[in-house]
């Protein structure tokens, strides 16, 4: 074959499986039967994204919102392919006005859709958009923003958060931001309480007992490796579970103890005796750990762990005769963190109870795996 | 015996560092927070430990107030001031759960801090009392003063602005432009906006004033990248710290590596040495002709890269030409 009087053999810069320079293509005409029968295939519902398929994605997506008018928010992300697909919801408008609540939504939508539709869309085109989504639209209107975020997040941010109302005060200069800061905050203060009574919840809750809640942190491929834990906490919050930050705590006590004591037999005798607790309590987590499946379980071996230490501390009274001296230490703030540190619970008897469900169960399930 | 560009600090801390700050108006002296439960003082001219004292449990973070008074807290939640001519300590408060960032608030000369418990709270250093407790929206992982306002990241990629003269609600509230989980965040000396930066090797460079002009401005690019077999390992940037002066910025990441960026040119500056374990702490000096380095490995990954932990404190007099833009 020859173009520009030049002899090629195959197609230049094609697709390694479209490179044949034989086949002749007019129109419909001449496509190899293989070919037209792949084609039709995928079509009528075989898997997409096989790579020969990449011509044939557009007329799939056209299909999509021909059949599924009222669900189409899903096609609304796919941006400048709207285009040929929106067609069909167009033609699908002269039927909407018997729906006799259409117009207000239709405000309601133009608020997220305002900054984001005129770019590509023509003014024709919105009856169409708002007519899509009134379904969902009515009940909550926050529910129709939730797919247009990952397309336009930078928009959705000024929808939905209160930017909008702080951005129209903002001048370049800062000033005059403090005499209108209290008005713009007004409309802040209710939505924020709400916010995070929400997600304090979830916070405790994710903090405390139920780590499977705790989201993982994605990664896309197997090309790449965030080097992080794969739990979304961050790396303090993670290494803080490791027990040695749990124990230091009493062992300092301890030897600060020893310093003002000078007591030094009777502290060796002490952390001896200590050891032999964590012992135990390893062996209880790994009771714990056992049974980790299963949050109620769980909460029993926490329990069987409390009961564990409290029979301990029965069986050995030395070590409560040196809960006065912890108060000679020169940080008086013992008392008030009692609650959140494990290792006092084994002076004060009270703080272990009350500060039960602090004690999760991951870091004690932790030692038997990670001690040393 | 500055003339040697770079040496490790004597007598470091036994444990992770996890912060580094250098005195408000010298080079002099550098405040050092670790897991080990101590802050420790360091003054750097001599190359010897000044002081040291102790928390029951991890430290977290430390802030100067002025030459003489330091803050620290931790997983303790206990917040305490440090007096260091007295050599005497005393305790200011609590948060609920443990301490993540202080910060010293120069326009207010307030002490804030950002915990676990989802709080921050403004901090009188006169009256050792808490004055003011303000809820944020999940637990604070990142915290920056940056001239009147301050920035807040916490969990689940929210940012949240606060207005240090009107601390009756939120000034702005936004989500991070990055993807993934928040790691630090730091003002611009100018005021005019703040870096950001994730555990997944990124850093943005934010614009507070939210008019499109100056939001068009805001950006974010990609580091502390290394890639290795062909697989990308991506690390967490765990601090960053602003040139005073030139307001350009270090950051440091678990790579091991400090890199040095022109902001607003968009350009990296300089990339120092790779350290032995991921840079945990950056501290510029107030003058930005030292920069203190914590180098520790913070459990990242399942072994320290090179199976070494090592736990030490660089200083590092970096130049003109490393610092400032072209």
């Amino acid at each position: 074959m020859q173009v520009h009087k030049e002899a090629i053999d195959k197609v230049p810069n094609s697709l390694p499986n479209r490179s044949n320079i034989e086949i002749e293509i007019y129109g419909m005409e001449g496509i190899p039967p293989n070919d037209a029968k792949e084609h039709e295939r995928q079509r009528n519902g075989g898997r997409p994204g096989s790579p020969s398929s990449g011509e044939d994605e557009p007329v799939r997506k056209k299909a999509k919102p021909e059949g599924l008018l009222g669900s189409a928010p899903g096609a609304m992300p796919t941006g400048s392919n709207m285009m040929p697909g929106v067609m069909p919801g167009m033609a699908a408008h002269p039927g909407m006005p018997p729906m006799g609540s259409f117009p207000p939504p239709m405000h309601h939508m133009m608020g997220p859709m305002g900054p984001v539709g005129p770019p590509f869309m023509g003014p024709g085109m919105m009856p169409g958009m708002a007519g899509m989504p009134p379904g969902i639209q009515q009940p909550v209107s926050g529910a129709s923003i939730p797919p247009t975020r990952p397309l336009f997040p930078s928009a959705a941010a000024v929808s939905t958060a209160t930017s909008t109302a702080v951005s129209s005060p903002l001048g370049t200069d800062f000033k005059p931001i403090t005499s209108v800061a209290g008005g713009s905050i007004g409309p802040v203060k209710p939505t924020f309480p709400a916010y995070s009574n929400a997600d304090s919840n979830t916070t405790t809750n994710n903090n405390i007992g139920s780590d499977q809640k705790v989201n993982l942190i994605a990664t896309t491929s197997a090309a790449i490796k965030i080097i992080h834990p794969p739990e979304d906490l961050s790396l303090e919050e993670i290494r803080a579970r490791l027990p040695k930050y749990q124990r230091r705590q009493t062992q300092e006590t301890r030897t600060v103890q020893t310093a003002d004591a000078s007591q030094q037999a009777a502290v060796l005798q002490q952390q001896q005796q200590q050891q032999q607790q964590q012992q135990q309590q390893q062996a209880a987590a790994a009771n714990a750990a056992a049974a980790f499946q299963d949050q109620q379980q769980r909460q029993q071996a926490a329990l069987n762990a409390l009961q564990q230490q409290q029979q301990q501390r029965f069986q050995r009274p030395p070590q409560a005769v040196m809960v006065p001296a912890s108060a000679a230490m020169p940080v008086s703030s013992v008392a008030l963190m009692a609650p959140l540190m494990r290792p006092t619970m084994t002076l004060a008897a009270p703080a272990l109870i009350h500060g039960g469900n602090m004690m999760r169960p991951p870091p004690m399930g932790l030692p038997p795996g990670k001690s040393l | 015996m500055e003339s040697r560009t770079e040496f490790k600090i004597k007598s470091p801390p036994t444990d992770a560092v996890s912060a580094v700050e250098f005195g408000p108006n010298s080079t002099q002296f550098l405040l050092v927070s670790s897991w080990d439960s101590t802050v420790r003082l360091y003054d750097i001219h001599a190359n010897t430990m000044r002081l040291k004292y102790n928390h029951d449990l991890p430290v977290l973070d430390v802030a100067f107030q002025d030459a003489v008074h330091a803050y620290s807290g931790g997983l303790g939640n206990t917040l305490k001031m440090y007096d260091i001519n007295s050599n005497s300590e005393s305790i200011m408060g609590t948060h609920d759960k443990p301490i993540r960032k202080i910060e010293y608030c120069a326009a207010v000369n307030a002490i804030l801090t950002g915990g676990w418990d989802a709080a921050v709270k403004l901090w009188d250093p006169r009256t050792p009392t808490c004055v003011g407790s303000y809820l944020q929206p999940d637990v604070v992982l990142a915290l920056s003063v940056c001239g009147d306002k301050f920035v807040v990241g916490t969990a689940k990629r929210k940012v949240c602005i606060w207005d240090l003269r009107n601390m009756a609600g939120m000034f702005q509230r936004r989500e991070s432009s990055l993807k993934y989980q928040t790691r630090c965040i730091k003002g611009f000396p100018n005021e005019q906006g703040y870096v950001l930066s994730s555990i997944e090797g990124r850093v943005a460079v934010e614009y507070l004033d939210t008019t499109p002009e100056a939001q068009k401005k805001k950006y974010a690019f990609k580091c502390h990248r290394i890639k290795e077999n062909n697989v990308e390992h991506i690390y967490p940037v765990n601090a960053i710290s602003f040139h005073s002066t030139y307001n350009t910025f270090a950051t440091g990441g678990s790579d091991g590596y400090v890199n040095i960026w022109d902001g607003f040119n968009k350009k990296r500056l300089c990339q120092f040495h790779r350290y032995n374990a991921g840079v945990a702490a950056l501290s510029f000096s107030h003058d930005g002709s030292v920069l203190a380095i914590g180098v520790s490995y913070l459990n990242e990954a399942e072994i320290p890269p090179g199976g070494n932990d090592e736990r030490e404190i660089y200083i590092r007099y970096v130049n003109d030409q490393e610092t400032k833009p072209k």
